[in-house]
C-alpha cells in the first residue's frame, strides 16, 4: 500500500510508452468533472439572451411590436379564412342528420342536382336506417318588410316532424310551422332582409313576401349566411311546395338519414352504396360538409389569399425580428468577441442568440394572441362572420411564430462569425 | 527563481520556431519569424517593443486566437500548431485575458460579468459562481460595487473589474496586450500592481504587452521584440534582462 503511495506505479491498461507514462503532455489532461446538469448548456445561453434584451427596452418592444404584428396578421387571415369557410358551409353543417344521399353531380349545396326521391324509401329497408326525410333546398327572392328591396334567400323545405333534421331553436317552432304558408327565419342572416328578429319582437308573426307570395315568419332559428345565400328560411315540405310550385315532388334535392342509436355510421355508409343505385352518392355528416369545403376551396382563390396573406405577415415578422437580432449581434461585436476569447464557442453563442429569437416569439405570441382574441370578437360582430379563437389554431400560430423567429434567429447568427476575438487585442 | 521547481513543473508556454504572416500569395508579409520563448510557472514577462513589431500578433497565437502557420507553440500542455478550433476553444477557458479596453459586457454587472468567466465550468453552480465572483472583486478592491453595470465604473475600476474577470476562471496563463494603455497614469499603475499581486499570490504566470515605462520594473524578466523577431532586452537598471 505505501509503494503506490511513493512511486507512481503504471496503472493497468496503459502501454509503456502512453503519456500518462512517460509525463509528456499529451492531449490536455482534462480534469473536467461529468458534465453538469445538462439543462445548464439551455439555460445559461437563454439567461444571457435575456438579460442583453432586457438592457435595451426600446428596442425590445419593438421587437416585441414586430413579432405581434405578425402574429396578429397570422391570426387574422386565418381566422378569416376559416370563418368563410365555416360560413360556407354553415347550412350543411347545421343539417343534424347522419348520413346524407344526394345526386353524384351535386359540387355545392346552392346548386344542387336533382335526385329521385324513392332513394329516401329505399335507404330505409336496411335495419340500420331509422329515418329519412327529403329535403328540398330553392332561392327565391325576399321582399324586405321594411324597405321593400329585393334579395335572394335560400329556402329550406322539409318533413319537419321527422324530427331527422334539426336546427338550433327549431324544436319549439314545428308544430306551428305546420300551419299554411309559415316559415321561420334564420336570425343570423344578413341585415340586408330587413331587422326580421326586431319585428317578430314588436308585432308577433308578420308577413313577408318571398317568391311572390305572402309567408308569415312565425319564429327565429340559427344557421348563418354563406356564400351562396345571404339568409335563410326553413319551411314544412308542403309550404314549400306551395311556393315553388314549378318543382316536382318526385325530385328532391338532398335526403337526409337518421340512424338507429348506436349504429356504425361508417357500416351503414358502405350498405347503402351497396344497396343503392349509382345515380346517388352516400355521405357521412362530416364528409358533406367537408364535400362542400371542398368545392370552395378548389372553385375560389379564398384559400390562396388567405395563406398569402399569412406568410406575407410571417415574412414581414421574420424580417423585423432578423434585423433586431442582427443589429443586436452587430454592436455587441466587441463584447461577443471577448465572450470567445473567454472559451465560449460559437454553438453556445448561437443558441444564446435563438434563445433572444424564442424569448421574442413568446413575448410577441403573447399579446398578439390577446389582440387577436379582442378583435375576433370586434369583427366578428361587424362582419357577421364566425371569427372565434380556438388551441388547434392558437397552437398552430404559436408555431409559425415560433418558426419564424427561429429562422430569423438562424439568419442573424451568420453575424456572430465576425466576431473575432483576434481582433481584440 | 527557482530553478528546481520549474525543472518539475512543465513550462506554462514553450514556443519554438514559430513564424506568423499575414496576407496570402502577393499580400504575403511575414510579421513574425521564427520566435523562441519560454514561460517559466509563475514567471511574469513583460514583451516590450515598437509598434508593428508583431507583439499582439504573438499574443493572440499564444491565446489560442489565431490558428498556427509555422513552428511550434505548447501552452499548458496544448499544442497549438494543428489545433483544432473546439481545443483551441477548450483551452481559452484555461487562459485569462485582459484587453486594452475593458471589454465587460454592458448589460451584466460587475458580479455578472466576472461570473461570466466561471459559467463555463459545469463543475460550478449559480451560487458559488456568485460567491467567487464576489470575492474576486473583493480581492481588485471592488467588493461593494458587485451590483454597479460598468458603466456606472470609472474607466479604473472597470479595468479592475477585468482583472478579477480574468482571474476569476483560475487561469493557468494570463495574457495582457496593454492593460494601462486605456487609464491614466495612477489608476494604470494600480491596476498591473494588482494583477502582479494576485497573480502571484496564486502562482500564475503572466505574459503582458506594454509600451509603458513605468511598469518595467513588474517583470521577473523583459522580452523585447524587433520586426518579428526576438532581440537581446537593453539592460534598464534595476530590471532583469531575459
Ligand atoms: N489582421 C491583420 N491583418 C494584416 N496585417 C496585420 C493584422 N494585424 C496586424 N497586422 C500587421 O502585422 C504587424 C504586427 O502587428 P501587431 O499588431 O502584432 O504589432 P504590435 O507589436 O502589437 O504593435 P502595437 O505596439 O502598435 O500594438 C503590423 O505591421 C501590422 O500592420
Ligand atoms: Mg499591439
Amino acid at each position: 500500500m505505501n509503494v503506490q503511495a511513493r512511486e507512481a506505479p503504471a496503472p493497468p491498461g496503459f502501454l509503456p510508452w502512453a503519456p500518462e507514462l512517460t509525463g509528456e503532455a499529451g492531449p490536455p489532461p482534462e480534469p473536467r468533472a461529468p458534465r453538469g446538469r445538462p439543462g445548464a448548456a439551455l439555460y445559461l445561453p437563454l439567461r444571457l439572451a435575456w438579460r442583453q434584451l432586457r438592457a435595451e427596452k426600446a428596442r425590445l418592444a419593438s421587437a416585441i411590436a414586430g413579432v405581434m404584428f405578425a402574429c396578429v396578421l397570422v391570426f387574422m387571415q386565418l381566422g378569416f379564412r376559416s370563418a368563410l369557410f365555416d360560413s360556407a358551409t354553415a347550412l350543411l353543417a347545421s343539417f343534424r342528420a347522419d348520413v346524407f344521399l344526394m345526386h353524384p353531380m351535386t359540387q355545392v349545396s346552392f346548386k344542387p342536382e336533382m335526385l329521385p326521391r324513392v332513394r329516401a324509401s329505399q335507404a330505409l329497408a336496411l335495419p340500420e336506417v331509422q329515418a329519412t326525410v327529403p329535403v328540398y333546398l330553392a332561392q327565391a327572392t325576399w321582399r324586405n318588410p321594411e324597405s321593400g328591396a329585393r334579395r335572394a334567400v335560400q329556402l329550406v323545405g322539409f318533413d319537419v316532424e321527422a324530427g331527422v333534421m334539426d336546427f338550433p331553436g327549431l324544436a319549439p317552432l314545428i308544430e306551428t310551422l305546420k300551419r299554411p304558408d309559415t316559415m321561420v327565419f334564420d336570425r343570423r342572416s344578413r341585415p340586408e332582409f330587413g331587422p326580421v328578429p326586431k319585428l317578430l319582437a314588436e308585432r308577433g308573426p308578420f308577413e313577408v313576401q318571398v317568391a311572390n307570395r305572402q309567408m308569415e315568419v312565425v319564429g327565429l332559428i340559427e344557421i348563418g349566411p354563406s356564400f351562396g345565400a345571404d339568409g335563410n328560411v326553413v319551411m314544412s315540405e308542403t309550404n314549400f311546395r306551395r311556393l315553388v310550385k314549378e318543382r316536382q315532388v318526385s325530385q328532391v334535392d338532398l335526403i337526409a338519414i337518421r340512424l338507429v342509436p348506436g349504429a356504425d355510421r361508417e357500416a351503414a355508409v358502405a350498405r347503402l352504396r351497396q344497396v343503392l343505385p349509382p345515380d346517388v352518392t352516400v355521405l357521412g355528416g362530416p364528409d358533406l360538409v367537408k364535400h362542400e369545403r371542398d368545392y370552395w376551396e378548389s372553385a375560389t382563390p379564398i384559400g390562396f389569399i388567405f395563406m398569402f396573406g399569412s406568410i406575407m405577415g410571417l415574412i414581414v415578422g421574420m424580417v423585423i425580428v432578423y434585423q433586431i437580432l442582427f443589429s443586436d449581434i452587430a454592436s455587441h461585436l466587441k463584447e461577443y468577441a471577448t465572450l470567445k476569447a473567454m472559451g465560449y464557442s460559437n454553438f453556445y453563442l448561437g443558441r444564446a442568440v435563438l434563445s433572444a429569437a424564442f424569448i421574442l416569439a413568446l413575448l410577441g405570441f403573447l399579446p398578439g394572441f390577446a389582440l387577436s382574441t379582442f378583435l375576433y370578437d370586434v369583427v366578428g360582430k361587424s362582419t357577421f362572420l364566425p371569427l372565434a379563437m380556438d388551441a388547434p389554431r392558437a397552437l398552430a400560430v404559436f408555431g409559425m411564430i415560433f418558426t419564424m423567429c427561429g429562422l430569423a434567429g438562424l439568419l442573424a447568427m451568420r453575424k456572430l462569425r465576425d466576431a473575432n476575438p483576434a481582433d481584440m487585442f | 527563481m527557482d530553478g528546481h521547481a520549474s525543472a518539475v513543473r512543465p513550462a506554462p508556454v514553450e514556443i519554438r520556431g514559430l513564424g506568423y504572416a499575414y496576407g496570402e500569395g502577393e499580400l504575403r508579409r511575414p510579421v513574425l519569424r521564427d520566435i523562441d520563448l519560454t514561460i517559466r510557472p509563475g514567471e511574469i514577462v513583460l514583451l516590450t517593443g515598437p509598434s508593428g513589431s508583431g507583439k499582439t500578433t504573438l499574443l493572440t497565437l499564444i491565446g489560442a486566437l489565431r490558428a498556427m502557420q509555422e513552428g511550434s507553440c505548447r501552452v499548458l500542455g496544448q499544442e497549438l500548431m494543428g489545433a483544432s478550433e473546439a481545443q483551441r476553444v477548450q483551452l481559452r477557458r484555461q487562459i485569462g485575458f485582459i484587453f486594452q479596453q475593458h471589454n465587460l459586457l454592458g448589460f451584466l454587472t460587475a458580479q455578472q460579468n466576472v461570473a461570466m468567466a466561471i459559467e463555463l465550468d459545469p463543475r460550478t453552480t449559480e451560487a458559488g459562481r456568485l460567491e467567487r465572483a464576489t470575492a474576486m472583486l473583493a480581492a481588485v478592491g471592488l467588493g461593494d460595487r458587485g451590483a454597479s453595470l460598468p458603466s456606472e465604473l470609472s474607466g479604473g475600476q472597470r479595468q479592475r473589474v477585468a482583472v478579477a474577470r480574468a482571474l476569476a476562471g483560475e487561469p493557468g496563463l494570463i495574457l495582457a496586450d496593454e492593460p494601462t494603455a486605456a487609464l491614466d497614469r495612477q489608476s494604470g499603475g494600480e491596476v498591473v500592481r494588482l494583477l502582479r499581486e494576485l497573480a502571484k499570490r496564486r502562482g500564475v504566470p503572466i505574459l503582458l504587452v506594454t509600451h509603458d515605462p513605468r511598469i518595467l520594473d513588474l517583470a521577473d524578466r523583459i522580452v523585447s521584440m524587433e520586426d518579428g523577431r526576438i532581440v537581446p532586452t537593453k539592460q534598464a537598471e534595476g530590471v532583469p534582462a531575459a
